[in-house]
C-alpha cells in the first residue's frame, strides 16, 4: 500500500513537470512587476498610484505585490515574479539593506530592477535608483524655518522627529536638518532634541509626548515625514501649541514629502515649510530608464537618478504650490 | 472483514488517513497545473523549496510544544534575537552613523565589526551563540510553564514582547550586514535545489521524527500532552519534559533564524515578526492538534509543504495581498474544522 502511495506521488509530480516545465511567456506585451513594502502613508499611496498609472498608460502589464513590511516576504515575492518571466521589476524596499539583497537576486536572474525612492544602503548591486536628494530638500525646508525663527529676535529650542536610520532617506533628512543647526549656532537655545519615530505613528506619538514633557520649551519642530503631522497635532493641541503662524504660541513647523496633509496645513497657516519630493517626476524617470533598459536588452542597468525637489514655504506658496504632488491631490479632493 | 469501498467509506478513509494533507496537496497541484503553467518551472520549484526549509525548521519546533498542548508565541522573537546576536558576533564592520546609539557600540560592536570579526572562528562561534540564545529563551519559557504553572500563552506572549523589544533596543532598529561569506552560503542553492538549508532541514526533521517515535522523551511528550496529571502520577517527569519541549522549540527557532538571516544576508531585529501565523497555520493544516497529544513530524512536513504551495500559487495567480491573506486564513480555519471532524469520527469509531 505504502509503495503504491509513493509511486502515485512520484507520478503526480513528474507528469506535470514533463508537460509544463517549458512554460513560455504568454504574450509579447512587456510585463513589469511592482513590489512595494506597504501602502501605509499618503506618500506611498500616491507613489503607488503614480507608478502603476504611468506603467499602464504605456501599455505595460503590471503585476503588483505588497510585502506588508516584511523583507523576507518581499524577497520571496521578487523570486516569484522572476519565475513568472517579468521583463523588469520596480521595488519600494522595506529598507536600504534588503534593497541590496533583492537587487542582487534580480541581477543573478538577469532581470532589470529599479529601486524607487528608498535607495540601497550600498552600491554592490546593479540597479536603477530614483531618489529625492533628501539632504538638500530637508535643508531647504529647515532653512526657511530658521529664517522665520530669526524674525522672533530670540533663541529657539529645536527638535527633529527622526525616521528609521536604517533608511538612507531618514539619514539624509536628518543630515539636512543638522546642516542648518551648524549654520546658525547662535540661533539655538539648546542642542536639538532627536525624537525617534522608526517611521511608525505609534512610536512617534509616544516619543513626541515624552520629548514635549521633558523639553516643554520646544518651539522649532521638523518632522522627517509629513505623515506624522496628525501625530504632532494630537500632542501639541492639548499643550495649546497647535496654533497658526502669527500666534505667539506657534511652534515653527516643517516637514518633508509634500503630501495632502501638508498642503492643507500650509493653506490653513499651521505649517511653515515642507520639503517636496516630485513623485510624478520620479515615476516618469524610473519608467523611462526601465523601458530603455528592457529595449536595449540590458539585464543589469545601473543608474542613479536624483529628484532635486524643492521646499514649499509660506513665502513661495502662491507661485510653486502647483508643483507639489500633495497640493494637486488636495485640490482634487476639495 | 474487508470494508467495501463505497464513496462514503472512501471519503471517510481519505479524511482519516495520515496522508490526507498530502493527497490534498497533490489534487491542488493537479488542478493548478493547467492554470499556472510556470508552477512546474525549475526556478519555481527552487523557490518553493527555498521558502519551505526555514519554515519547516521553525514549525517542527512548534510541533513539539503543540503535542504538549502548549503553544510557543515567542518563536518569532527568538528568531529576531538570535539573528541580531549572531550578527553582532560575526559582522566584519558596522556603520557608526547607524550604530553609535546602540548600547553595544564600543564594546561588542565597533566600526571594525563584532566580537569575532574577521576571525576564522566567527562562523562556528556565531552559530553557537545563536543556538544558545534559542535554548536559553526556550528554557525560560519552559521553566515558567513547568515550575510556576503559568499558562503557556501568557508566558510566551510576554517572551515575544520582551525579546522582540530587546532585539530592537540592542540594534536601535538597525539591520546588521557584512556577515561572513561562509554564513551566507548556507542558504545558497547549488545543483538547482540542493542547499545548506535543505540539508539542515532534512537532518533536523529526521532527528525530530526519531525523537518523537523512538525515544522515551517522545513517549513522555505525548503522555503529558494527553493528560499531564495522569502522566505525573504514572511517574513521568512532567516538568523536565515541558522544559525540554520549549527548549527544542527555541532551538528550532534559532536554527530557522540562521536560515532566514543567511538568506537575507543580515541580522534583522524584526526577523520573523510576521511569521507566527504561518508557523502555527502549517502545523494545524498538517493535522497537529491544538488540544495536544497528537502530531507527527511527517504531518508537519505535509502541512508546511501545502502552506508553501498555497502561498506560492496565490502569488503566481497574482492575487492581491489582501486576498492572499484571506485565503490563507480561511484554509487554516478549514483545517482546524477538519481536525474537529476527524476527532469526532475517531471517537465514534471507538
Amino acid at each position: 500500500m505504502k509503495k503504491g502511495i509513493v509511486l502515485f506521488v512520484v507520478l503526480c509530480l513528474l507528469v506535470p513537470t514533463l508537460l509544463f516545465s517549458a512554460g513560455k511567456k504568454e504574450s509579447d506585451q512587456i510585463t513589469i512587476a511592482f513590489c512595494f513594502q506597504d501602502l501605509e502613508t499618503e506618500f506611498w499611496v500616491a507613489g503607488h498610484k503614480a507608478i502603476t498609472e504611468s506603467l499602464r498608460e504605456n501599455g505595460i502589464r503590471v503585476i503588483e505585490k505588497n510585502a506588508n513590511e516584511d523583507a523576507n516576504r518581499q524577497l520571496e515575492q521578487v523570486k516569484d515574479v522572476i519565475t513568472q518571466g517579468v521583463d523588469g521589476i520596480i521595488i519600494i524596499p522595506q529598507d536600504g539593506e534588503s534593497a541590496v539583497t533583492i537587487a542582487k537576486t534580480a541581477n543573478a536572474a538577469g532581470v532589470p530592477i529599479g529601486i524607487f525612492n528608498r535607495p540601497p544602503s550600498d552600491k554592490s548591486a546593479k540597479n536603477l535608483v530614483v531618489v529625492a536628494n533628501n539632504e538638500v530638500i530637508a535643508e531647504a525646508a529647515v532653512e526657511h524655518m530658521a529664517q522665520e525663527a530669526m524674525k522672533l529676535g530670540r533663541k529657539v529650542y529645536p527638535a527633529i522627529m527622526v525616521g528609521d536610520l536604517g533608511d538612507p532617506n531618514a539619514v539624509g533628512r536628518r543630515q539636512g536638518f543638522m546642516n542648518v543647526m551648524a549654520k546658525y549656532p547662535e540661533l539655538w537655545a539648546a542642542p536639538p532634541v532627536e525624537i525617534p519615530t522608526k517611521w511608525d505613528a505609534n512610536v512617534a506619538l509616544a516619543n513626541l509626548q515624552s520629548a514635549m514633557q521633558a523639553n516643554p520649551k520646544i518651539d522649532f519642530l521638523f518632522t522627517s515625514s509629513d505623515f506624522l503631522f496628525p501625530v504632532i497635532k494630537s500632542v501639541l493641541a492639548p499643550l495649546n501649541k497647535w496654533v497658526k503662524i502669527n500666534n505667539p504660541n506657534h511652534v515653527i513647523l516643517g516637514g518633508l514629502d509634500g503630501d495632502v496633509t501638508a498642503a492643507q496645513l500650509l493653506e490653513e497657516g499651521y505649517l511653515d515649510a515642507t520639503g517636496v519630493q516630485n513623485l510624478f517626476y520620479e515615476a516618469d524617470v524610473m519608467l523611462e530608464a526601465m523601458l530603455a533598459a528592457i529595449k536595449a536588452g540590458d539585464k543589469t542597468p545601473d543608474k542613479w537618478m536624483d529628484d532635486p525637489g524643492f521646499a514649499l514655504t509660506q513665502a513661495n506658496l502662491a507661485t510653486r504650490a502647483e508643483e507639489m504632488w500633495g497640493w494637486v491631490l488636495y485640490k482634487e479632493k476639495k | 472483514m474487508k470494508q467495501t469501498l463505497r464513496p462514503a467509506n472512501l471519503a471517510k478513509r481519505i479524511l482519516m488517513s495520515e496522508y490526507f494533507v498530502l493527497y490534498l496537496t497533490i489534487v491542488y497541484l493537479i488542478v493548478l497545473t493547467p492554470i499556472i503553467p510556470r508552477l512546474w518551472h525549475p526556478m519555481n520549484i527552487q523557490n518553493v523549496l527555498s521558502n519551505m526549509w526555514p519554515l519547516l525548521v521553525v514549525a517542527i519546533g512548534q510541533t513539539f510544544v503543540l503535542i504538549l498542548a502548549g503553544i510557543d508565541l515567542s518563536q518569532t522573537s527568538v528568531m529576531a534575537m538570535s539573528s541580531v546576536v549572531g550578527a553582532v558576533v560575526m559582522t566584519s564592520s558596522a556603520d557608526p552613523v547607524l550604530f553609535t546609539k546602540s548600547p553595544l557600540w564600543g564594546t561588542l560592536l565597533t566600526d571594525q565589526g563584532g566580537l569575532m570579526a574577521s576571525s576564522p572562528f566567527a562562523l562556528p562561534v556565531g552559530i553557537a551563540v545563536m543556538l544558545a540564545v534559542g535554548l536559553a529563551i526556550g528554557f525560560l519559557n519552559g521553566f515558567s510553564v513547568a515550575i510556576f504553572r503559568m499558562p503557556p500563552f501568557i508566558v510566551t506572549l510576554v517572551s515575544m514582547m520582551l525579546f522582540s523589544a530587546m532585539a530592537i533596543f540592542l540594534t536601535k532598529s538597525e539591520n546588521i550586514r557584512h556577515l561572513p561569506d561562509s554564513y551566507l552560503q548556507i542558504s545558497k542553492t547549488t545543483f538547482s535545489v540542493v542547499s545548506g538549508s535543505l540539508v539542515i532541514a532534512i537532518v533536523l526533521a529526521v532527528i525530530a521524527h526519531m525523537v518523537l517515535t523512538r525515544t522515551l522523551f517522545g513517549k513522555r511528550l505525548y503522555a503529558v500532552g494527553i493528560n499531564t496529571t495522569a502522566s505525573q502520577i504514572s511517574g513521568v517527569p512532567t516538568r523536565k519534559t515541558i522544559i525540554a519541549a520549549y527548549m527544542v522549540s527555541g532551538l528550532c527557532a534559532a536554527i530557522a533564524a540562521i536560515l532566514y538571516s543567511s538568506r537575507l544576508e543580515m541580522g534583522r531585529p524584526t526577523l520573523g515578526s510576521t511569521l507566527f501565523i504561518d508557523i502555527v497555520g502549517a502545523n494545524i493544516i498538517g493535522g497537529i492538534s491544538l488540544a495536544g497529544g497528537k502530531g507527527k513530524v511527517t504531518w508537519t512536513i505535509f502541512g508546511v509543504f501545502f502552506f508553501i504551495i498555497l502561498a506560492n500559487s496565490l502569488n503566481m495567480l497574482n492575487l492581491s495581498f489582501y486576498i492572499i491573506d484571506m485565503v490563507k486564513g480561511s484554509v487554516i480555519l478549514v483545517a482546524a474544522l477538519l481536525d474537529v471532524a476527524r476527532n469526532r469520527i475517531r471517537k465514534a469509531q471507538m
